[in-house]
């Protein structure tokens, strides 16, 4: 395990920062300035407390990012000497750092949301409903483990590109659609939805976001299972 | 004396087709090894498995007595130089501060020397480069990182003949100062002939020639005609198709 290798990859991607630091929040920021004035225009007494959504914007955003990382710059690092465990590793690294720098931002946009009655309008951009509604501390991690699920997922789709090209990313789109259809299945066969149904409506947000980040672990392993056999 | 660079028979094939057939040859430290042979002998094939940049599908190679597969510190000992190269969408400086920092000998001064011989814009995104461009950014590279063992790909895609000469005064003059070991693929054989030690002639994914370049060039034939020569099977195979 070379740690210092891990940080010079995550320093080789950030070589092209204004992607990683600056594009989401300007993403973010045109999407919060068209969410505040449509949510002023139809008026606070209609809805009272506008629900957006619209700030899983930044959570699509990382997803993207996350595959472009890989897609674009891993050529380049093999040509310099980085291994594809280093370059894995760094790439992770530099998704949870972000992830955590981001979540932070997330979670005090929402205090101050919470403090100007939702931006004097009422509206709830960074608040949304059971997922990211609680204390600042709840959120920054809830936050923090969906941006990195999202970095992660879009590094696996990225890579199952360079490996397989889009046939490769057709057939892993469907595996996925058919793991999902499959389950659906067994649990209406096995008359599971209300077991199904008990068990989210009973889940905390801190269990969620744990089931999340173990969510987030089995796509780590994945990508790097696929890394492996990458050729470029 | 362990060998540089150590192949023995490899062998890849891509959907049934053989792109490099039981290969076998060596290469010693600090020299420079021609590694010719025509579009598609399996050359840029044999560089990416060096580079493990590709996997071997039957077969052995050992860079500095490591498997670049199999032990990953070896990849550092590495510079890979290819005429596709792709690169992230940064500017020059970006992609030579990156490289510097992967590589414990990269010297800056011959970098920077480098991109004032070759008049690269530092400024400019690699992207909006020339294909010329583009090759010289890589040649930089393999230079100034100083690897232990650098591997060109037809470097020099695109540049012209007062740059490629630049490359190769540059190529000689460090080498004589920091030895190391340089397996050069180019199509251009007459013009780098004086460059190598030794060549390695491949012709479809076989190894048609191996020899000293000094034992070659003593006789009345060119280096090119000689690498003509050893991939005359093919040559002969496709006029006799042709003529019937």
């Amino acid at each position: 395990m070379n740690t210092n290798s891990w940080v010079k990859v995550a320093r080789y991607h950030l070589v092209d920062r204004l992607t990683f630091t600056v594009v989401p929040w300007i993403v973010l920021t045109f999407d919060f300035l068209i969410t505040i004035a449509v949510t002023d225009a139809i008026g606070p007494v209609k809805h009272p407390q506008a629900q957006s959504g619209a700030v899983f914007a930044i959570y699509v955003f990382f997803l993207v990012i996350g595959a472009i990382s890989v897609f674009r710059s891993l050529p380049f690092a093999l040509a310099i000497g980085v291994s594809r465990r280093a370059y894995y590793a760094g790439t992770a690294l530099l998704a949870l750092a972000l992830a955590a720098v981001d979540g932070l931002a997330l979670a005090m946009l929402q205090v101050i949301e919470r403090a100007t009655n939702g931006w004097g309008v009422t509206l709830h951009f960074f608040r949304i409903p059971y997922v990211l509604n609680g204390p600042w501390y709840l959120t920054w991690l809830t936050s923090f483990v969906l941006l990195a699920l999202a970095f992660v997922y879009g590094m696996w789709f990225g890579l199952v590109y360079r490996r397989w090209n889009l046939i490769g990313l057709l057939a892993f789109t469907a595996a996925q659609i058919i793991v999902l259809a499959g389950g659906a299945a067994l649990t209406t066969v096995t008359h599971a939805w209300s077991t199904v149904g008990h068990f989210f409506t009973t889940l905390s947000v801190v269990g969620l976001t744990g089931l999340l980040a173990a969510l987030a672990a089995v796509l780590l392993a994945g990508g790097y299972t696929t890394i492996r056999h990458v050729t470029v | 004396m362990m060998p540089a660079i150590s192949v023995a028979g490899l062998t890849r094939r891509y959907r049934g087709q053989l792109a490099l057939d039981d290969v076998t040859f060596d290469v010693q430290g600090a020299s420079i090894t021609g590694l010719l042979g025509r579009n598609g002998a399996g050359k840029t094939t044999l560089l990416r498995i060096l580079a493990g940049h590709e996997f071997a599908s039957a077969g052995s190679v050992a860079v500095l007595g490591a498997s670049p597969v199999r032990d990953e510190t070896v990849l550092r000992r590495i510079v890979f130089v290819r005429e596709d190269q792709t690169y992230p969408d940064v500017r020059v400086r970006h992609v030579l501060r990156a490289a510097s920092w992967f590589y414990p000998n990269w010297s800056q001064e011959l970098a920077e020397a480098m991109v004032a011989d070759f008049a690269l814009p530092p400024g400019r995104r690699i992207k909006k480069l020339s294909r010329g461009m583009r090759s010289a950014v890589g040649i930089v590279i393999g230079l100034a990182a100083r690897a232990e063992v650098t591997l060109f790909d037809e470097p020099y895609a695109g540049l012209d003949a007062v740059a490629r000469q630049l490359f190769y005064q540059r190529l000689v003059a460090d080498l004589a100062e920091h030895p190391r070991t340089v397996l050069l693929s180019t199509h251009l054989i007459d013009e780098a002939a004086g460059l190598m030690d030794r060549v390695v002639v491949i012709d479809r994914g076989r190894v048609v020639l191996e020899a000293a370049a000094a034992d070659l060039r003593g006789g009345p034939q060119s280096l090119q005609q000689i690498v003509v020569g050893a991939a005359g099977g093919a040559m002969h195979v496709a006029r006799e198709r042709i003529s019937a």
